[in-house]
Formats: structure tokens, C-alpha cells, sequence
């Protein structure tokens, strides 16, 4: 990267959306839509949405009776320990040079974290990209590069392309450890779930670039709850929460798309294709605070086999349950607030996490620790 | 054994978790399938545009983890029409 060649002309579709004249409109709208004798609970289902919320403070232009509850669309959130341990137990293989996005350095194992296994010796790097990854098992033939992949279907397509490359220059000291997972299925578990009453879900929006919007009509069809997709910036969120109250206001049940600037009905066909080529849905996978879901992950597919390090590296496998303290689970459920667990912001901080939820950015308790906790103290005030 | 102290997290979203980088395409340089690329901040870098090809220099694409998911159509671009767009709030909103 250099920060050389700026462009001639200015990258559009950001500025636009954070306009405070239009958030003061939308806000005004919001209030008038909300039925005053209803209380309104939406679900944003990715953490990029959740980190967009408190980092611009929209909760706070939101009508007193529309709540906002975090769901489980942040891909570190949601590693089960046993799956750290998995990644720890490579990166101490000799020769290897384990690879993954920065985040997932802090997500604690049983016994530390990859970032801890780097001070005991362990060659661990970050990587933006799984192409880093790549190119240094390229630079290095040597070694054996391992990237420990993680993300929803807007990640995997990289993961995908990136085997591509790898199969295609003949590269054999490259593999992966794959965490992907599917947004449907946890989806369908919330919808089930007893102890979460919901009325709308703001969408994921970058999952859908790649899976499109029909994937999420069984929510109005089958579980009667509207869905309007929507993009990062602090406009399209409170434009989303707004499109869901009128549906609810109108009586109206669809999948809606706010976010059509970037987000096409059919999704990424190509990106779907490659996904179908590399990847194979696993029969279960575990996550964090929601426990196995039937065919939620993927795996390398048997054409990929070869490159697939849990094959090439013996590993524990074994399940980990998660710290007592932690109520990481109920918090991806939505059941209670990041500040209502134990241990939130006392034994568990950015600094040092104990639950993932407090690792990433995009987890809802580091969201609401690095910037909601002003707005915790005015509803405080309120009660 | 535990963690050094890295600080408060990044706002910038490091895990590249579900991240979309709108950039600029400068030039085919690196290779088959790859751009160099350009975002707000004068950065490049290179992006595999495999999944958004045929894809010529001066169009916007959304990169996430170094791979184009979407070409960004500057033609309806923007803010989605202003009659989509709420009417304005009564003076009496907050």
C-alpha cells in the first residue's frame, strides 16, 4: 500500500449519507411514524450496523420507543473458544506462519489468545487481506502459511478466490482453517428462539452485495417480521429503522431494500459461484452463545480438500465452553444489553476482553463501551 | 500469559468483518484479475476485480478484504432520489 495516485476525483457514496440536515428530517419522521402506544424492538443483524449506531449516536435520534437490539452478525463475536484453541494449536507447528484479520488476534482461547501464542515464540501476522496471506506463502515457499479465515458471505468470496490463485500458481504451502458461516441459519435460530420477541431486522448490507435479498424472504413469509436492508452510514440506518416502522405502521410484511445503491435483488452471481466451487456446507457448526446450528459453516469443499489445514494439521477439536462471567450469548441473542452482563466494562474491556462480543469493533459491547456509555448514563437519568 | 496492551480498539474495523470500502479503479498493473485501486484518502492498493469484471479504470467499486464485490453505479448514485426521501419534519419534531 502507498499513499501515492489520489484519484482525480473524489470516491462518492459517504459524505452524502452522514448530512445532519437530512438526519434531523429523518428523525422528525421517525417520531411521527412510531405508534406512541407501541413499543418497537429491531434487531441489526450485522456489527457493522451495531459499530455505526453508537459510533454516530443514532440510538439517541430514535423515538424513546424504538429499541435497538444487536444481533449476531459480528464474525469474531461468534468464534467459539475450541475453534481459537484449533488456530492456536497451528500456529505452534514448526515452520507455520499463522495469518489472520487483527481482530481475531484478541479473541481468548482456553488458554490465551494468538497474540499471546506470537509473544511465546509462534510466527502470527495480520493480514487485511487472505491475498496477504498468499503472497507471503509465495515470498516464502519454505514455510507453510496457514490463514485462519473467519467472516460471513461477504469474506468468503475472498477466501474462495484467494484458493483460486493459490490452486492455479501451483502454491502447496498455503492452506486454510475455515470459520466461514452462512447469516441465514442463526437468523432462523433467533426467530425461534422463546426468549426474543422481535418485530424487524435492519439487514446485513455487505452480505447482501453477495447474496442478494432473496435469501431473507422467509422472514416475512414465514415468521411475519419485515426486513429492510440497509447500508452503514448514519442516514441509511435511521432511513431503515424508518422504511420497518412504516411497514409495521402499514401493515405491510416484505423484504425491503435501502440500500440499493450497492445491494442488487439477485446478489453477486460470480461471487456465488466461486463460493459453490471452494466451499461445502459443514452438517454443524458451534457459535458463540448460540451453540451448533445445522449447516451454518463451511468447510472446504473435496476439490479443495488439499488445501484445507485442518487436514494437513492435527488439531485438538475440542469443545470449549465458555467463561462463566461471560454473557456474550445472550447478548448476540439480544436478550439483555451489553451493560447489563457482570462483567462488562469492570473484568471485561477492550483492553482485555474476556467474551468476544468485547474484542471487535463491531461487537456490541465494545460498540456500546467505546461509545454508548454517555447514552447510558442519560437513560439512566430517564428511569 | 497474557496480552500486551494494545490500547482502545481501532474505530476503523480492523477484523474487515463485513467492511466496504468504496475505491476508485487507477489501472490494471498487478495482474490477471487485479486493480490498483484508490480509496477517499489517496490510498492504493491492489484489488481482485475478478467478480465484478469487465471493469474499466475510473469506475467505483465496494472492497472488502481486497476483493471488488460490487461496482458502484455513479449514473443513479447518491443519495437514493429525493422523492424516496422523506417529506420534510414538522417544526414540531425534535
Amino acid at each position: 500500500m502507498a499513499g501515492s495516485g489520489t484519484p482525480e476525483r473524489t470516491v462518492r457514496f459517504v459524505d452524502e449519507f452522514r448530512d445532519a440536515e437530512l438526519g434531523r428530517v429523518l428523525a422528525g419522521e421517525l417520531l411521527a411514524a412510531a405508534d406512541p402506544g407501541r413499543h418497537y424492538k429491531l434487531m441489526e443483524v450485522c456489527g457493522g450496523h451495531t459499530h455505526a449506531i453508537y459510533k454516530y449516536g443514532i440510538d439517541d435520534l430514535l423515538p424513546d420507543n424504538v429499541e435497538l437490539v444487536h444481533g449476531p452478525g459480528c464474525p469474531v463475536c461468534v468464534i467459539p473458544m475450541g475453534r481459537v484453541d484449533d488456530g492456536i494449536a497451528i500456529a505452534h507447528e514448526p515452520d507455520v506462519i499463522l495469518t489472520c484479520f487483527g481482530d481475531m488476534l484478541r479473541v481468548p482461547g482456553s488458554h490465551g489468545t494468538l497474540l499471546d501464542a506470537k509473544a511465546q515464540g509462534a510466527d502470527v501476522r495480520m493480514v487485511y487481506s487472505p491475498l496477504d496471506a498468499l503472497r507471503i506463502a509465495r515470498e516464502q515457499p519454505e514455510r507453510q502459511v496457514v490463514f485462519f479465515a473467519i467472516g460471513f458471505e461477504t469474506t468468503a468470496p475472498s477466501t474462495a478466490l484467494t484458493l483460486k490463485r493459490a490452486r492455479a500458481e501451483g502454491i502447496e504451502n498455503f492452506s486454510v482453517v475455515c470459520n466461514h458461516v452462512t447469516i441465514v441459519p442463526p437468523l432462523r435460530a433467533l426467530l425461534e428462539s422463546p426468549d426474543l420477541r422481535l418485530d424487524g431486522f435492519i439487514g446485513p448490507g455487505h452480505v447482501s452485495t453477495v447474496v442478494g435479498a432473496r435469501p431473507f424472504q422467509f422472514i416475512p413469509q414465514q415468521y411475519g417480521k419485515p426486513v429492510v436492508i440497509s447500508g452503514f452510514e448514519p442516514l441509511d440506518v435511521l432511513q431503515s429503522a424508518l422504511m420497518l416502522l412504516r411497514q409495521l405502521g402499514d401493515g405491510r410484511c416484505e423484504v425491503e431494500n435501502q440500500y440499493a445503491r450497492v445491494v442488487p435483488y439477485d446478489g453477486n452471481a460470480a461471487a456465488l459461484r466461486v463460493m459453490g466451487e471452494v466451499f461445502a456446507l459443514r452438517p454443524h457448526f458451534e457459535w458463540r452463545g448460540l451453540g451448533f446450528i445445522s449447516q451454518s459453516g463451511l468447510r472446504l469443499s473435496d476439490t479443495y480438500a488439499d488445501f484445507d489445514a485442518e487436514r494437513r494439521f492435527a488439531t485438538p477439536g475440542v469443545r470449549v465452553a465458555d467463561p462463566k462471567a461471560c454473557q456474550c450469548g445472550e447478548v448476540l441473542k439480544g436478550v439483555i444489553k451489553p451493560w447489563e452482563c457482570k462483567v462488562f466494562g469492570t473484568a471485561c474491556t477492550p483492553e482485555r476482553p474476556i467474551g468476544t462480543c468485547m474484542v471487535s469493533s463491531e461487537g456490541a459491547c465494545a460498540a456500546y463501551y467505546n461509545f454508548g456509555r454517555f447514552a447510558r448514563r442519560h437513560e439512566r437519568a430517564a428511569v | 500469559m497474557s496480552a500486551p496492551d494494545l490500547g482502545p480498539p481501532s474505530c476503523h474495523c480492523v477484523t474487515c468483518a463485513d467492511e466496504g470500502v468504496p475505491m476508485r479503479v487507477l489501472g490494471f498493473a498487478g495482474g490477471a484479475g487485479l486493480a490498483d485501486c484508490a480509496a477517499e484518502d489517496g490510498e492504493t492498493t491492489a484489488v481482485d476485480t475478478t467478480l465484478v469484471e469487465p471493469v474499466t479504470a475510473g469506475e467505483q467499486v465496494l472492497v472488502h478484504a481486497g476483493v471488488a464485490l460490487v461496482k458502484l453505479d455513479e449514473a443513479g448514485e447518491g443519495p437514493p432520489a429525493q422523492a424516496t426521501w422523506p417529506a420534510p419534519a414538522p417544526r414540531s419534531a425534535p
